[in-house]
Parts: C-alpha cells; sequence; structure tokens
C-alpha cells in the first residue's frame, strides 16, 4: 500500500515537474524581438505545418459536412423541418466540429512531424552544435515552429469551416433538394458573428496553442533515442487529442453553457 | 560598464581555462571526482584517457551544455555555469566545437552550414560571407562538397566539415572531441597539420580529446590524461614519454597488460561460463 502510494506520489511529483518545465519553456521559447531572418523562418513553417495541412483538412472537412447534411436531413425531414439545414450544418461546424476536428487533424499531421524533427536535431546533436555556435535553438528553432502553429491551425479551422459549408450544399441543396433560398437564409440569420464565429475561433487559437506547444515540447524534451523519438511522437498525438477534447468541452461549457 | 562582459576580448598570458575542483555524476555513477586544470592560451592542450573516463562529458562541461555538482569552470575568468542564458551564449561565440558525430544541420547543404555561423554573427555582405566559406572549406578539402547535402557524405567527411564550420568565425577556443575518428591516412595528416596550423597562424586555443596517441602527441603542448574520475598525469608529451607511473606508460605505450584493466569489471570468466540458471 505505501510502496503504491510512493509510486503515485513520485508521478504526481514527476508530473508537475514536466509541466513547469513545459511552462519555462513556453516562456523562453515564445518572447522575443522577431529579425527578418525570424520572419523568414516562420514563413518556411507555414508552409511546412500550414500548407502542408491543407489537402488532409480540406478533404476531411468536405466529407464532414456532406455526412453532416446526409445525416441531419434524414431526421429534420420527419419533422418537416429540413429548410433549417444549413442553419444545423454551419452551427455545427462553426462552433464544435472545425475547431475540434481541425485541431485533431493538425495534432496527427503536424504535430507528431514537428516532434520527429526536433526530436531528431536532438538526437543527432544539431542543437547542441547550434548552442555551441552561440545561436538559442529556443529561438531558432522552437519559437518558428510554435508561432506557425498557433496561426496556420486557426486559419486552418477556417478553410475546414468553408468546405464544410460548401459540402452540407452539395449534398443538401444539389443532391437532396433543399431549397437553396432557406438553406442559405436560415444560415444567415442563425449565425452570430461574434458567439459563433467568434468563439469557435478562440477555440481554435486555444488548440492551436495546446497542441503546437505540446509538440514541439515534446520534441525538445525527449529521450534522444530511436525509441524515445518514437514514444514522443506517440505522446504528442495522444495528449494533444485529449487536451484538446477537454478543453473543448470546458470552453464550450463556458461559452455555450450559460456559465459565462 | 561592458567591462566584464565576456563578449570583450581580453590580452592575458593567464590560462584561458581553469577548471578548478570539478565534480560531476551520472545518477549514482560519479564521472569527475575533484578535476583542475589549466588549459594555457594559445597552446594545444591534449585530453586523453582509456574509453568512458568522461572526456567527451569534460568537453561538455567546458561548453556549458552540462552543469558539474561541484566546482567551477572559467574561460577566460568567467564562470560559465553562474552565467545568465544570455551571457553564456555571448561567451560561446568566441568558441567552436567539433563534435564527435559532426552534428551538421540536416536541411542545410555543406555550404549553407559552414555559412551559418557567419551569418547570425555577422552584418557580413553575402559576396564576403562566400570568401570566407570557401576558404575555410579548401582548409579541410571539401570545397569542391559544397553542394552536397550532410546525408550524402562519409562520417569522416562530415566531421571534416564540422570542422570548417567550427572554425568560421576564427574562435579563440576551439574544442576538438576525437577529431581523427574515421579519417583516413590521408585527411588524417591533413587533419593534424590543419589543427596545428590554425593554432600557429591564428594563436588559437584549441583543447583535443583523442584516442589516437601518436597524432595528438604529435602536435599536443600539453597534455593531461584522466582515469577513473580524476587527472592521473600532466605535463608535456615527451615528461609523459617518460613517466616511471605504470598506468601512464601503459596508456601511452599502448600497452594491454598493465595496472588500467582492459575489460570492464566483471565475476571471474571460467565461473561465469559454467555458471547454470537463467541469468544472462
Amino acid at each position: 500500500m505505501m510502496v503504491l502510494l510512493q509510486r503515485f506520489g513520485r508521478r504526481g511529483c514527476e508530473g508537475l515537474e514536466t509541466l513547469g518545465r513545459a511552462g519555462i519553456f513556453l516562456i523562453q521559447a515564445s518572447f522575443g524581438v522577431p529579425s527578418p531572418e525570424g520572419w523568414r523562418l516562420w514563413l518556411r513553417q507555414m508552409h511546412f505545418v500550414g500548407v502542408l495541412s491543407l489537402a488532409i483538412v480540406m478533404v476531411s472537412g468536405l466529407f464532414i459536412g456532406m455526412v453532416l447534411a446526409l445525416q441531419g436531413y434524414t431526421i429534420l425531414v420527419d419533422f418537416g423541418a429540413e429548410q433549417a439545414l444549413g442553419q444545423m450544418v454551419a452551427l455545427s461546424l462553426l462552433r464544435e466540429l472545425s475547431p475540434v476536428v481541425a485541431a485533431l487533424l493538425f495534432a496527427g499531421r503536424a504535430g507528431s512531424a514537428l516532434t520527429a524533427e526536433i526530436g531528431l536535431m536532438k538526437a543527432t546533436e544539431q542543437l547542441t552544435s547550434m548552442e555551441m555556435i552561440g545561436v538559442d535553438p529556443l529561438r531558432r528553432v522552437v519559437a518558428p515552429r510554435l508561432w506557425a502553429g498557433f496561426v496556420a491551425l486557426p486559419l486552418l479551422t477556417v478553410g475546414f469551416s468553408v468546405v464544410g459549408i460548401g459540402g452540407g450544399y452539395l449534398v443538401g441543396v444539389e443532391w437532396l433538394g433543399v431549397f437553396d433560398g432557406s438553406f442559405w437564409g436560415n444560415m444567415q440569420a442563425s449565425v452570430d458573428f461574434w458567439s459563433d464565429i467568434g468563439n469557435g475561433m478562440v477555440k481554435s487559437l486555444v488548440f492551436a496553442l495546446v497542441v503546437t506547444w505540446i509538440a514541439v515540447f515534446q520534441g525538445y524534451d525527449l529521450i534522444p533515442t530511436s525509441e524515445g523519438i518514437s514514444r514522443a511522437t506517440t505522446r504528442t498525438v495522444v495528449y494533444s487529442s485529449l487536451v484538446v477534447l477537454g478543453l473543448d468541452f470546458v470552453l464550450t461549457a463556458v461559452m455555450f453553457g450559460g456559465l459565462s | 560598464m561592458f567591462d566584464n562582459f565576456p563578449g570583450n576580448l581580453p590580452m592575458s598570458d593567464s590560462p584561458l581555462v581553469v577548471v578548478k575542483d570539478l565534480h560531476f555524476s551520472r545518477g549514482d555513477m560519479p564521472i569527475f571526482r575533484g578535476v583542475d586544470m589549466q588549459i594555457p592560451r594559445g597552446k594545444i592542450t591534449a585530453v586523453m584517457g582509456p574509453s568512458g573516463t568522461g572526456k567527451t562529458t569534460l568537453l561538455k562541461l567546458i561548453g556549458g551544455q552540462l552543469v558539474p555538482d561541484a566546482g567551477q569552470v572559467l574561460i577566460d575568468g568567467h564562470d560559465v555555469h553562474a552565467l545568465s542564458r544570455k551571457a553564456l551564449f555571448v561567451l560561446r561565440r568566441r568558441m567552436g566545437m567539433l563534435f564527435q558525430s559532426g552534428a551538421l544541420f540536416s536541411d542545410l547543404d555543406v555550404y549553407e552550414n559552414v555559412a551559418f555561423p557567419l551569418r547570425v554573427h555577422t552584418d557580413l555582405p553575402d559576396a564576403m560571407i562566400r570568401d570566407v566559406a570557401l576558404m575555410k572549406l579548401e582548409a579541410v578539402g571539401l570545397r569542391g562538397a559544397r553542394a552536397m547535402m550532410p546525408a550524402e557524405l562519409s562520417g569522416g567527411m562530415a566531421r571534416r566539415v564540422a570542422l570548417a564550420r567550427a572554425i568560421a568565425l576564427d574562435p579563440e577556443l576551439v574544442l576538438y572531441d576525437e577529431p581523427f575518428v574515421g579519417q583516413d591516412p590521408i585527411s588524417m595528416g591533413v587533419l593534424v597539420q590543419l589543427i596545428k596550423r590554425l593554432n600557429e597562424a591564428l594563436g588559437l586555443t584549441a583543447i583535443v580529446v583523442s584516442h589516437d596517441i601518436k597524432e595528438t602527441l604529435s602536435i599536443a603542448d600539453y597534455v593531461y590524461v584522466i582515469a577513473d574520475g580524476e587527472v592521473m598525469a600532466h605535463g608535456t608529451p615527451a615528461s609523459l614519454d617518460v613517466d616511471d607511473d605504470p598506468r601512464v606508460s601503459q596508456f601511452v605505450h599502448g600497452e594491454p597488460d598493465g595496472p588500467v584493466p582492459f575489460h570492464y569489471p566483471a565475476v571471474d570468466f571460467v565461473t561465469d561460463i559454467l555458471a547454470t540458471g537463467a541469468q544472462r
């Protein structure tokens, strides 16, 4: 019993220590005056984490919008309320599905790649040699990736919503025959810019910070062996997914659950 | 105001690096138990010793990548481990380090790897950066390989590119971690001469960690031999060659039998072989 308690306590202390280390890491990496070189590095990472994630995010958005319209139609038509399909698709996407699914896809596509890349740089002593040249890898390697992730995911989320609504339109209006005037009209009447689109974007910004933070920290803090890299990459995806889903509940409760 | 700033270049005859009563351990295993060293300015100092004695660890302690349990490392009077992160990075601009693995940046080609320190620490125009980078690559014999990526280089070539990068900014202090490993006889000879020439022409201070006794002793001005976490002997190559201590003699002359065991501590071989049971 005592042994179990001890083990539990040790794990707790280790967890707290890691959290503290990650906090200091975030502060050290995110502050600093961006130099012209810094902007160039940031742009390169925007391409790597943002542009290269476009395909998977957009295709997923299209199919999720299409499925949403299909499922929504079969239920709404029973109540003669299929004219509200546009409203249903738009609100589901903007408030929940776009920020959450885009963040999960981003963690799988870009987060794991960031962890593996930084981890491999650590394993091959590239980070150490950079330190010995007098360049801080937190500024040079981590900061551009952190800021690129923070900016790229909200933009991807916007793209996800647009394509998703487009997918909903294709299925609902073009295929199932919902009147397009009511599809767009109901959507326009019910979607509020600040409470729906704004809150969705706030969620996306929070997820972007958390997912990218987890990814770069796991890469920087891993044990520099092949097994260490493999474990850290897995941890990035698992932790990011759990934290995104958990935070989504908290944020939804605050934004839409009457707690605010 | 900036008198004590680590970026300054003082002129003096005092040792450039002073290691005082250094203690360091990994987990429960002690690596250093009170190491004292003085690395003279403008000279080549070799640090030698059997495998696993922590020679690379010593370089990492000097470079401030590891923090000792006790003791100090002073570079030009600055306590490396008491400096702020920013001041440590400023100090490191005066140092170059050659890593065992080369540690080249895998996303940059050979030329960009060598130009990297120049780009980040100087405001030189591109044309001048090109001249300096090509001069450094010429010195290591790899000017023709400038467009290659690190993944396309052999281990020996990667280390020569890393050497060109380490000396790109003409640092005051260069730390060489096993520079001769994996080199063919021709490039080995060139490297030995290059380290010597750099030291003579630019007056830079070098710390060479190496197993290659013959090559290292041929260029070293002073030698430290470390074993069992302590400095076993130190002196000029000539004085070590005639040292009476059997441990030093065994190491310097590469003799298999002597007080320094070849085998890692283990139970008797016969007992081990004849033992039955599940243990490996």
